[in-house]
Parts: C-alpha cells; sequence; structure tokens
C-alpha cells in the first residue's frame, strides 16, 4: 500500500466535519420530527380499533381464501352479462364525456376565453373532480335509479372531470403564433379554434380519451358496487353471499381485462402519437 | 395553353390519403357500431333517462339547506378519514420501497424477483381500493384497520410504480463511479441511486396522500371507516340535507388537502 | 506494479475488442494510452478494475492476480485501484466533502456510510487533499454547482481517499476546455510523484500525452502497437496508432493529409 506522501506542508489533524443537516433549521427540524411522532401517537390512539373481531381475522381469512380457492367460472353467463354491462357503460361514458369535454375545456382555458366564462368552465371542472365517482353514483343512484343509467352519468361526471381539465391545460399550451396566423388571414372565432388551436391538441386528446376508455373501465367495475351497474353488482352479490370462490373468479377476470385494456390503449396511443 | 388547362384541372387535393381514408372510415364505422350496439343492448329503461334531469333536480332540492345537528359526529367521522389516508400513506412507504427496488430493471437482484415485484404491482394496481376494503371488511370486520389496510394495498402499486420507473432512470455514472471505489451493493445504493431519486419521492408520496384523502372518504360505504359510513348512515335514513352537509364537508378536505399539497410540493421540490 | 498478460476481451462472436494485450507498469510512472475512438483504450482501463469482464489473460497488481476474484475479494481489490471518468461520475445532490468521502465506501460500515460519520483520519485527508488541489473552499457545496474542471478535481481526490496502488484516467481532459485540461494533466503528473503512485492515462491529445507523461503506449483495434518514450514517438508511430487520420487536437501538424504520406513535424 503505497502510504499518502505529500511534499507540502503536514496535514492538520482533528477537523470537524458533519454532514449538513436536509432542514437547516434546528428549530424546524427537531419540530417535524416531534410534531411527526406526536401526530403518529395521536392517530393511532384514537382510532378506534375492535381488536376482538380483528384478531377473528387470521382464522376467517383462512377460510376465505380457502374458500375462493379454486375460483369458480360456473355462472359464466352471469360474468358475461355484467362485464358487457360494464363496457357498454365504459364506452358510452367515455364518448359522451369526451364530446362534452372539448366544449368545457375551451371554456376552461384562460388563453382563449373570457375571463367569466373561463371561470364558469373552471368551477364545472373542480366540482366535477371533488367527488369520488362512488359518491357521485350513490347520488345518482338516488336520483334516477338503479341500473346502468346511474352509472353512465356518473363516468361521464367522472371524464369530463379528467380529460377537460388536461385538455384545458393542453390549450394553455399551444404555440400562440399558429392562432395568430390564422386571426391575421381574418377567420373568425370558430374557425380559428379548428385550424388553429384543435390540430395542436388533437393527437393528446386522442390520448387522454384512450387513457379514460382504459380508466372508465376501471371505474365502471366499482360503482356497481353501489348500484350503478356492471360487474361491480355481480362482485357485491358473490361477496354477500358469502361465494367466495366466484368473487375470485370475478376479481382475476377484472384484472385480467384491465391489463389486456390497458395494452390495447397503450398500443394504440403509440400508433397516434 | 390547352395541355396546360387539362393539367390543372388534373390537380386533386384532399386531406388524406387512400390509405388514411380507408383507417379513418373503418374507426368512425366501428365506434357507431359500438354505439349502436351499446344504446340498444344496455339495460336501460328509456323513459328515465328522459325524466333524469327532473330526477336530479328535485333531489337537489331535497338536500337544501344543509343541516348541522350532527356536526359534531360529521367532525370526528372526518378526522377519522384523514388519519387513515394519512397512516395509510406512511405505512405504505416501508412497504413499497422494496418492492420498487426489486421491481427496476437496474437493481433487482435476479430475473425471478423482477417478476415478483411487477406481480405485486399490476395486482396491487387493478384491484381498487373499495374492492380492498370489500375483502378486508370480510376479513377483519367492518372498522377502519379493514380501511387502512385498503389504502395501504392500493397505494403499494401506485407508489411502487412511478418509484420503479424514477430508479429506472437515474444517470448510471454515479453507479460506476461508486462501484470503483470498492463499495457495496447497499452502499452503492445509498449514495448513487438514493440521492437521484430523493425529488421524485417526495412529489410521489405528497401526491398519493392527495389521492387517498379522496379515496378514504367512501371507504366507509362498504364499512371500512371514515366519513363514508356516516354519508350511507345518512342516505339509508334519506336524510338528504345531514347528506348536503357531508357532501360540503367533503369538498372542504378535498380543498384544503390540494391547498396542503401544492404548498409542500413548492417547499421540497 | 500491474502486469496485464495475453488480455483478451470478445462480445459475444464479435471480433475482439482486445487482442493478446500485454502492458507492464512500474514503480510511479505516468503513462499516457493513445489511440483514435474504438482502438480499446476504454476497455482495457475497465478491464482492470473489472467493470468490463475480461474474456481471458491475466492481470496482477503487484502480484495479485485481479482477473478472477469475486464478491467481497473483488471490492477489496477495487479499493485499491482509483478511477477517475471523463465524465467525472460525481454524485450531483450531494456535497463535495461527500462526494470525496465516498471514496473510502470501500473501507466503512453501512453505518457509517449512512450516518455520513467517518473517521476522523479520514476526514483530515480529505480536507489536506482538497487543499492540496484547490477545492477546499466547496466543502460544503452541491457537486453540480462546480465547473468542469473543479469537478473533475473532486474526483481526482475521490479517487486519491482510497489510497490507491495505481490511478486509472479514463479520458479525464476530452470534456474540459485546453486551459483546464493543462491543468488537471499537471496535477496528475505531480500528485503521481508526490504520492509514488503509476498513474495510467487514456488521452486524445497527442500533445499532452508528450508534454506530462513518461511513457506513450499507442493502441490500434484492440493491439498494442507502440511502446516507448515520447520523444520516440514521431509521425511515423502516429500514423501507425491513427491510422493516416490525423489525431484530433494534434498542434502544428497539418491534419488536411488523407493521403497517409508523412509529413515532417514541426518540433
Amino acid at each position: 500500500m503505497t502510504p499518502l506522501k505529500t511534499a507540502s506542508a503536514a496535514m492538520v489533524v482533528g477537523r470537524f466535519w458533519r454532514k449538513p443537516p436536509f432542514i437547516a433549521n434546528p428549530w424546524v427540524r427537531y419540530g417535524l420530527m416531534a410534531v411527526t411522532l406526536i401526530y403518529l401517537y395521536w392517530a393511532f390512539s384514537t382510532l378506534p380499533f375492535n381488536w376482538e373481531r380483528i384478531s377473528e381475522g387470521l382464522p376467517r381469512s383462512a377460510r376465505i381464501f380457502g374458500g375462493a380457492f379454486p375460483p369458480s367460472f360456473e355462472r359464466g353467463g352471469l360474468l358475461w352479462t355484467g362485464f358487457k354491462e360494464s363496457f357498454q357503460i365504459a364506452f358510452l361514458s367515455t364518448l359522451l364525456g369526451v364530446v362534452l369535454s372539448v366544449p368545457i375545456a375551451v371554456m376552461a382555458a384562460k388563453n382563449i376565453a373570457p375571463k367569466p366564462v373561463y371561470l364558469l368552465g373552471r368551477t364545472i371542472i373542480i366540482v366535477a373532480r371533488s367527488f369520488h365517482p362512488v359518491i357521485v353514483a350513490i347520488l345518482f343512484v338516488a336520483a334516477v335509479g338503479f341500473g346502468p343509467l346511474a352509472g353512465i352519468l356518473t363516468l361521464t361526471l367522472y371524464s369530463i372531470g379528467f380529460v377537460a381539465k388536461l385538455l384545458a391545460e393542453e390549450i394553455e399550451e399551444i404555440d400562440w403564433g399558429q392562432v395568430e396566423a390564422m386571426r391575421s388571414v381574418g377567420a373568425g372565432y370558430l374557425k380559428t379554434l379548428i385550424y388553429g388551436v384543435f390540430p395542436q391538441v388533437m393527437p393528446r386528446q386522442i390520448g387522454l380519451s384512450m387513457y379514460q376508455l382504459d380508466s372508465n373501465l376501471r371505474a365502471s367495475a366499482v360503482v356497481g358496487i353501489v348500484g350503478a351497474g356492471g360487474i361491480g353488482g355481480t362482485l357485491m352479490n358473490a361477496f354477500g353471499r358469502y361465494d367466495y370462490d366466484f368473487a375470485f373468479a370475478i376479481l382475476l377476470m377484472i384484472i385480467g381485462i384491465i391489463l389486456v385494456s390497458e395494452g390495447i390503449s397503450g398500443w394504440v396511443r403509440k400508433k397516434i402519437w | 395553353m390547352v395541355d396546360h388547362a387539362i393539367k390543372l384541372t388534373d390537380q386533386v387535393w384532399s386531406r388524406y390519403d387512400r390509405k388514411e381514408q380507408r383507417i379513418r372510415y373503418v374507426t368512425y364505422l366501428v365506434m357507431l357500431i359500438g354505439l349502436v350496439w351499446a344504446v340498444s343492448d344496455i339495460d336501460i329503461f328509456w323513459p328515465w333517462v328522459w325524466d333524469a334531469p327532473n330526477q336530479i333536480q328535485s333531489l337537489g332540492a331535497r338536500m337544501w339547506p344543509p343541516r348541522f345537528d350532527t356536526w359534531d359526529a360529521i367532525f370526528n367521522a372526518m378526522l377519522e378519514t384523514v388519519h387513515i389516508a394519512t397512516l395509510s400513506t406512511f405505512l405504505t412507504i416501508f412497504i413499497a420501497l422494496p418492492v420498487a427496488y426489486i421491481s427496476a430493471q437496474n437493481t433487482t437482484p435476479n430475473k425471478a424477483t423482477l417478476w415478483l415485484g411487477r406481480v405485486i404491482l399490476v395486482s396491487s394496481r387493478s384491484v381498487n381500493t373499495i374492492i380492498w376494503a370489500l375483502l378486508f371488511v370480510a376479513i377483519f370486520g367492518p372498522g377502519v384497520l379493514a380501511g387502512i389496510l385498503a389504502v395501504m394495498f392500493r397505494s403499494i402499486g401506485f407508489i411502487g410504480k412511478l418509484m420503479g420507473e424514477a430508479i429506472e432512470e437515474i444517470d448510471r455514472k454515479p453507479v460506476e463511479a461508486m462501484e470503483a471505489t470498492g463499495a457495496s451493493k447497499m452502499k452503492i445504493v445509498l449514495y448513487a441511486i438514493v440521492p437521484q431519486v430523493m425529488p421524485a419521492f417526495f412529489a410521489i408520496i405528497i401526491l398519493r396522500w392527495d389521492i387517498n384523502i379522496r379515496e378514504s372518504t367512501v371507504l366507509g360505504l362498504v364499512g371500512a371507516g371514515g366519513i363514508g359510513v356516516l354519508l350511507q348512515g345518512s342516505i339509508d335514513l334519506f336524510a338528504w340535507q345531514t347528506v348536503l352537509t357531508i357532501l360540503l364537508a367533503i369538498v372542504m378536505l378535498v380543498i384544503l388537502g390540494e391547498a396542503i399539497t401544492s404548498a409542500l410540493r413548492k417547499k421540497v421540490i | 506494479m500491474l502486469e496485464i498478460t495475453n488480455l483478451e476481451k470478445r462480445y459475444g462472436k464479435n471480433e475482439a475488442v482486445l487482442k493478446g494485450l500485454n502492458l507492464s507498469v512500474e514503480g510511479s510512472s505516468v503513462v499516457s494510452i493513445v489511440g483514435a475512438s474504438g482502438a480499446g483504450k476504454s476497455t482495457m482501463l475497465r478491464c482492470i478494475n473489472r467493470l468490463v469482464e475480461p474474456t481471458s489473460g491475466s492481470i496482477k497488481l503487484n502480484g495479485n492476480e485481479l482477473v478472477n476474484l469475486k464478491g467481497s475479494e473483488l471490492r477489496h481489490s477495487r479499493r485499491r485501484i482509483g478511477m477517475i471518468f471523463q465524465g467525472f461520475n460525481l454524485i450531483d445532490r450531494l456535497t463535495v466533502m461527500e462526494n470525496v468521502l465516498s471514496g473510502r465506501l470501500g473501507y466503512v460500515s453501512f453505518f457509517q456510510a449512512l450516518t455520513r460519520r467517518f473517521p476522523q483520519a479520514d476526514i483530515d485527508r480529505a480536507f489536506h487533499l482538497m487543499e492540496r488541489v484547490g477545492i477546499a473552499h466547496y466543502v460544503n457545496k452541491r457537486a453540480d454547482q462546480l465547473s468542469g474542471g473543479e469537478r473533475q478535481r473532486v474526483a481526482v481526490v475521490r479517487a486519491l481517499m482510497q489510497e490507491p496502488e495505481i490511478l486509472l484516467a479514463d479520458e479525464p481532459t476530452a470534456s474540459l476546455d485546453p486551459k483546464t485540461s493543462q491543468q488537471i494533466m499537471s496535477l496528475l503528473q505531480s500528485l503521481a510523484s508526490e504520492m509514488s503512485l503509476p498513474v495510467l492515462i487514456n488521452i486524445h491529445n497527442v500533445t499532452q500525452a508528450r508534454m506530462y507523461t513518461d511513457r506513450i503506449v499507442g493502441m490500434r483495434h484492440g493491439q498494442m502497437i507502440f511502446d516507448g518514450a515520447p520523444k520516440d514517438f514521431n509521425q511515423d508511430a502516429l500514423d501507425a496508432v491513427y491510422g493516416g487520420i490525423a489525431s484530433p487536437d494534434e498542434d502544428g501538424v497539418d491534419s488536411s493529409d488523407a493521403t497517409g504520406e508523412s509529413q515532417e513535424v514541426n518540433a
């Protein structure tokens, strides 16, 4: 081993160095740690845990998993109608949602909408996004009854919340030069939209729509749990009747279909980009 | 001159060439067929569709004005919801990080662990939080434990996948340099990988916490704790005005969550 | 002392990138390795610390065979070999001090690495070396806030912190401007004699190779075709190594000669 020789001055020993802490201010640093610990303690202690019922959990889960395996596809007919309905809900709500998203996104884009219209558009989007689709589904079920109608209304709102928001952001980032060029040839508002704005956002819009179709397919499985139609209802019934092997079959199919649709939508988006 | 004129009339321009036109027509046709089939086959009682705006409006009328007499219970339930979201996000970190490590192609020890990591992430992501909640309520009974587990199991997939991608996108050069000093695998991870993925880590955790707040509000609808329990109760009793109060409380929580997350993001990133 | 015998590296069934290389480096000499891109300079250097796996052959460092080491033995051998890279390969988000201390990762425990509590001797050495190369005032600055030349100096200190038996430099100046690259080459030359360290430098710039190193090794297509003193590296040797195309950065030589006819080198 070559000892570290040096011709220059002798080495100073005993100098101090510590890694500079992530948060410089010690008050903030220790304060944050204290707050975190206090919060964790408080949260855990105030949460109601029914330990008796929980301790039944492990043997219970053994029974459930035992009953779930192997998955039963006997009631294939029910599976088929359930999925068919889910798919119909997803397809129709994506279509309706995407179509409605376009004018709403135009309203909600700061650069092409006048202020009051912009605020209205933004509000619509915020309202559409605030609630979990399950809550919206429950409300629609209460309003229009059980069945796929409630599901379609729910997912249309869900789609608008997502697609219109992203589309509006996309519109806000377009190259303004193209719009200026259209204005300079004397095109009116709509024509400027069609020639100057839409060509720029169309690829992204198609990508968003495919993504939303995929998303709605997943969500349609869930809104059925509260009665808005689709495979979710079938799943609820299976759980309710302790038909765990059927429930497992449904779950496997859901996972499988999600994977397939993810693959397809990814492929389509790549082709279009 | 005459030849020139003939040449002009032969010039045709169309926006799409033959092949593109065919693809477009086929796509439109398929979508039209899909639309017609879906509309005709779906199990909807069409008179109800036209009546829907009416029904929605009447429901809205029944909800107004909101009632605050059960506000205490509502506030506590909201607190419970926040606890569920925060605790599960916190606990998920400890599981999602190792899973992300083994599902990233550049850090996974071998093919089997890569496959295992990917399977865990895919199943976690494909099963919705509510469905996880159904499962855990069946196992552990109704209550917050089922809710926490449900949110955790769903978040593992989200955080694990995004962190895995962050790990795969790191610059390899610091890794090479650390290997050259003779450091062991763990130390290489510590010095070359962790510093590079820190910003992504914070962004992902903050985002997931925000999403989890939303998810936790509905867990109670299947019995897994939080404000959802009160919501379902009020709906069952047709106490629409209380329902409105709860909905307003949820909106406020969501807005508060968004404010906190954007403030955090500015600080940390 | 480094002894490479019959080193060969082949990727799959393709032609070998390194063919039957023999090289011997003694004591504290500074050896530069020149050659066109693709000649195998980088591959050979990386075979020494096994960042690239040799297909066959032997590499001995101070009598220890390196080629078949595995696991912790491999890591122990690597910590004896310091390496600096063309792209600096620093950890951008960490401070200069942490980057420098990371050279000791082969020596400290995981816990020490995690908490950054390195032994006092390492910290003293770090300060000492940083002052020697002139970056001590950057101790707690983030590495990505430094200029190119400063970053390479951090990398040099990191390598020296390993207390290496040999220093490998893979085109250390290719990403630096001419003045800074001279500073780095001069630094490597003085450090080599100060610390009695053998240094191997991959380099494009033949002028700098002549100026700062004691011995030039020329590679072409994976084989060594020149091995001698800089003063013997004449135009013929240059043509043999670079195959008639002008070597880049060759000052004072007309580089437009594509027919391969020799020209007088302007001394």
